[in-house]
């Protein structure tokens, strides 16, 4: 395992994100990780918001428009978090609160995924949220924002 | 006018600076409720934004302003955490052509903020619900997302851009 990562580690793609003297090297792609942060995070702070009943005037049925905006910008965050993994992945791996960003990050996908569903099934008529949408939305929420503090600890612990 | 160099070195002697710096465990903190701000901030501005510019027209402007009492909090908690760092590491900022880059967009987008309460805000929630809305507010919804959006830039960037870290 340790000379898998190593090999990952002091591949060239791992060594001109971490090396590179290059603006479009490790500070772009850890900007561009942030921007897609407040994409993902944002996009589902409104969903989830609006469903936890703070703005009841934004028609439910709307929300589903929000979904896309949050794949693409995970997508975004999925390859510049491997890249940044790579450049940097004996130390990733063997920090415990790595493993618990990413489960986080899992659970808030899976719950995410659950809650695009669940508004497709509804259709336009929803008026009222159904009581399991609204656990998933504060799930969500939390789950979220468990993940942004696993993610800043990692460059603490 | 204030000398920022005297004020640098009387903000960074203080008893809450050393006490800021003396401590393992408040930058940390604070920088991680200053990520959890700032995905307020970014999400529901950006989506009052949006509709400012004309997307996501199902929803009216009014309701997508419920929103907003969010996006002060984050603000509020992000200026508060962000006066921490300020005065924990007051040179390392002050002297920072790009924070003051960052500061600049952040007056830019209250200025606008506060051009469009002032003068187009009431004709916006007064038009039809799912109606486009005029030219002047879809620039002011421009203005606003990219200056946020420069905001971030800014402040992600102020270790590698800067010339003071």
């Amino acid at each position: 395992m340790t000379d898998i990562l190593a090999s990952i580690e002091g591949s060239a793609l791992a060594v001109w994100t971490r090396e590179s003297p290059s603006i479009w090297g490790y500070p772009t792609i850890l900007t561009l990780h942030t921007f897609g942060l407040a994409f993902v995070v944002g996009a589902n702070a409104v969903v989830n918001f609006a469903l936890l009943g703070f703005a009841p005037r934004i028609p439910i049925p709307t929300l589903r428009q929000l979904f896309p905006i949050m794949w693409w910008a995970f997508a975004l965050n999925f390859v510049t978090g491997v890249l940044l993994f790579m450049s940097d992945a004996t130390t990733k791996a063997g920090q415990w609160v790595f493993y618990v960003k990413l489960a986080l990050i899992a659970v808030a996908l899976f719950v995410a995924r659950s809650e695009s569903k669940a508004l497709r099934r509804q259709g336009d008529a929803v008026v009222n949220v159904p009581a399991n949408l609204r656990t998933l939305a504060l799930v969500s929420l939390v789950v979220w924002t468990g993940a942004i503090v696993a993610g800043r600890l990692l460059a603490y612990l | 006018m204030v000398d920022v160099n005297s004020f640098v070195q009387w903000l960074g002697a203080t008893p809450v600076a050393t006490w800021l710096n003396q401590s393992t465990w408040i930058w940390p903190f604070c920088e991680t409720l200053h990520f959890i701000g700032l995905t307020l901030v970014l999400g529901i501005t950006g989506f009052f934004d949006l509709r400012l510019m004309g997307f996501f027209r199902r929803v009216s402007v009014a309701a997508a302003r419920d929103l907003m009492p969010l996006a002060l909090a984050g603000f509020a908690i992000n200026l508060l955490t962000g006066l921490v760092f300020l005065t924990a590491l007051p040179a390392q900022y002050a002297h920072n052509r790009v924070w003051w880059f960052k500061v600049g967009f952040l007056m830019l987008a209250g200025l606008n903020a506060l051009l469009y309460e002032t003068t187009l805000s009431a004709k916006v929630l007064a038009l039809e619900p799912h109606a486009d809305t005029p030219r002047s507010v879809k620039l002011i919804g421009l203005v606003s997302l990219a200056s946020w959006l420069a905001v971030l830039y800014c402040g992600r960037m102020l270790p590698f851009l800067g010339d003071a870290y």
